[in-house]
């Protein structure tokens, strides 16, 4: 019997290793593929690993497009982006867990209901408030849909209900005013799940795609999504600068994740499970 | 009477009552903006003519929907968008829940299985679709045709035959999400008790008897959330579309309209905000009746 589930687990593992193998086999191609020439990427007979190692799409790319101005554009608007986040998600997610008045539960009700909703259906007005704001083609118009977090803000009522009241109630004797409350104990108690929210918002406004198309109209405000999707165009058949441009895109995005792991799975898998 | 309505001053419910006015209140406002308005207002434009080059706007009451019913490209976005759903939907709950349980299995590496699983989900979907353009890419240099090849089968022209296309599109984005389904599944599995699984070990079940008698109820309303969110996701893909069939070259990619992509065309390309607010309103009743459905579906097994 014991050895059944041995030798059982011995053949999870190795479906796992293949399934999970194959699952990120796209990514491993290009990373090899961006370091290949171009008449090894365009062939009959491909090879996993380069023939002859080289460079050159990535200097390539530097001439092609400016590349680390649209990292910054990206590292600026998901920046702005989880300040607003954090700061709205703690200050909301403590007034829901932790306070009583009238019409609370209206509000909290209306924040739920538009997690379900896609932005798409919505993007027409934004739009047209943004322009008559003036804010086309501007940081602030790429960044205005994006300061509110709907499923944080859920999130950190969950946290912060958890707080015992009494931690609270004797800073408030102590004479704390409730921003030294909010700042002093909510703050560094939520710090985990504060840390997670970052994260995941960080990645996700990284990865807006449509938005930022439709608001930045000159190269200028490219995000590192529309740089790619635009100037993709300009490689044409020069695949290896494509290749390079991916891989580009992608290693923030990776390093991020590899890093925060385990707080960027739990905080999905929250955010995602308890809305 | 200030005193009255929110304490006296230094009292806690005067601290309060500033940190409401301070911090709820100007987010309440921003929400209202940014979500709460532009729902209601495509509601609105969706009943007009509205047009960002034109001068006039009007209320032309049902006309934008009546004339979706004669649009050929919005019904082919329409039925793309629903096959969309009827074949990510399944085979990311399925793929999903096979992935997880055998996952869950005190595996020693389950952790970095997990990790591996997750990446598609976690990076942008830019770069990934443009790896799957070139996966599949015509003649002989896309991997998906040089394994075909290798294995002794026919090429397929997976973003040129109208056929393939969609279902080729399909299968990238469940690809990319299934990090998420697997992680979901995970965690309801993981917080099944311990006891039900020692149970039914002693009184002899199979693996196959626990996972179908078991595991399976038990997570019922995990299933019935991943299922909502899979059809709100297939439902809304847009940049794997447009990706992928905007060709770098006359050689990839057929035309295939989604209905986000229509939302896209009409509202920014051609203006035509109020119609395009109309495609706007049908995805949200679809989704809406689609979530229904499922609840229903759900509630009566």
């Amino acid at each position: 019997m014991a050895g059944r589930i041995k030798s059982g687990k011995v053949v999870l593992n190795i479906v796992l290793a293949v399934l999970s193998f194959v699952n990120i086999f796209p990514f491993i191609w290009l990373v090899l593929s961006s370091f290949k020439l171009n008449k090894d990427i365009i062939t009959e007979t491909p090879t996993l690993f380069p023939v002859v190692w080289t460079l050159q799409n990535y200097t390539l790319l530097t001439k092609a497009a400016p590349f680390l101005r649209f990292f910054m554009n990206s590292v600026i608007v998901s920046g702005v982006s989880t300040l607003f986040v954090l700061i709205s998600c703690s200050a909301m997610g403590y007034i829901f867990a932790k306070y009583n008045f009238k019409g609370k539960n209206f509000f909290f009700m209306m924040i739920i209901a538009t997690i379900l909703i896609p932005m798409y259906t919505y993007f027409i007005p934004m739009y047209l408030t943004i322009r008559a704001l003036g804010w086309v083609n501007t940081y602030a118009g790429i960044i205005y849909p994006l300061i509110i977090m709907s499923s944080g803000i859920f999130f950190l009522r969950q946290t912060i209900s958890m707080i015992p009241d009494d931690l609270i109630d004797s800073s408030r004797i102590d004479g704390s005013s409730e921003f030294r409350v909010y700042w002093h104990v909510i703050i560094p108690l939520s710090q985990s799940a504060l840390a997670a929210i970052a994260i995941v918002n960080w990645v996700f406004t990284w990865s807006r795609f449509l938005w930022p198309l439709i608001v930045a109209s000159s190269e200028r405000l490219f995000t590192m999504e529309i740089g790619l999707a635009y100037f993709r165009r300009s490689f044409m058949v020069e695949y290896g600068g494509t290749m390079a441009a991916c891989v580009v895109t992608l290693i923030p995005v990776l390093v991020v994740f590899l890093i925060f792991r385990t707080r960027i799975i739990e905080g999905i898998a929250f955010t995602g499970m308890k809305s | 009477m200030l005193n009255a309505l929110i304490g006296a001053p230094g009292s806690i419910r005067r601290n309060k009552a500033y940190f409401i006015m301070a911090i709820f209140l100007p987010v309440v406002f921003l929400f209202v903006v940014v979500r709460v308005i532009p729902i209601l207002s495509t509601l609105a434009l969706s009943f007009t003519n509205y047009n960002m080059q034109r001068p006039i706007t009007k209320f032309v009451g049902l006309e934008n929907f009546i004339r979706l019913f004669g649009d050929d490209i919005f019904q082919m976005s329409f039925r793309n968008s629903l096959q969309f759903v009827l074949v990510a939907l399944p085979a990311e709950i399925i793929l999903g829940l096979a992935i997880a349980l055998m996952l869950n299995s005190e595996l020693r590496a389950e952790g970095y299985f997990q990790t591996l699983f997750f990446i598609p989900y976690i990076l942008p979907m830019v770069p990934a679709a443009i790896i799957w353009q070139w996966i599949y890419a015509p003649g002989n240099f896309g991997l998906a045709n040089f394994f075909l090849e290798s294995l002794g089968f026919h090429r397929v022209g997976w973003l040129i035959d109208s056929k393939v296309a969609l279902n080729a599109i399909i299968a990238m984005h469940v690809w990319k999400n299934l990090g998420f389904f697997i992680v979901i599944f995970l965690v309801g599995l993981k917080d099944i008790p311990p006891d039900f699984r020692d149970a039914s070990r002693v009184d002899g079940a199979t693996a196959w008897q626990r996972i179908w008698r078991i595991e399976l109820p038990i997570i019922r309303p995990v299933i019935l959330f991943t299922s909502v969110m899979a059809s709100i996701w297939a439902l809304s893909a847009f940049t794997e579309v447009y990706i992928m069939t905007q060709g770098t070259d006359a050689s990839t990619g057929v035309e295939i309209s989604v209905l986000v992509f229509q939302i896209y065309v009409e509202g920014f390309r051609y203006f035509r905000m109020g119609y395009s607010s109309a495609i706007c309103l049908v995805l949200f009743i679809v989704s809406l009746l689609l979530v229904l459905i499922q609840f229903r579906l759900f509630r009566e097994k």
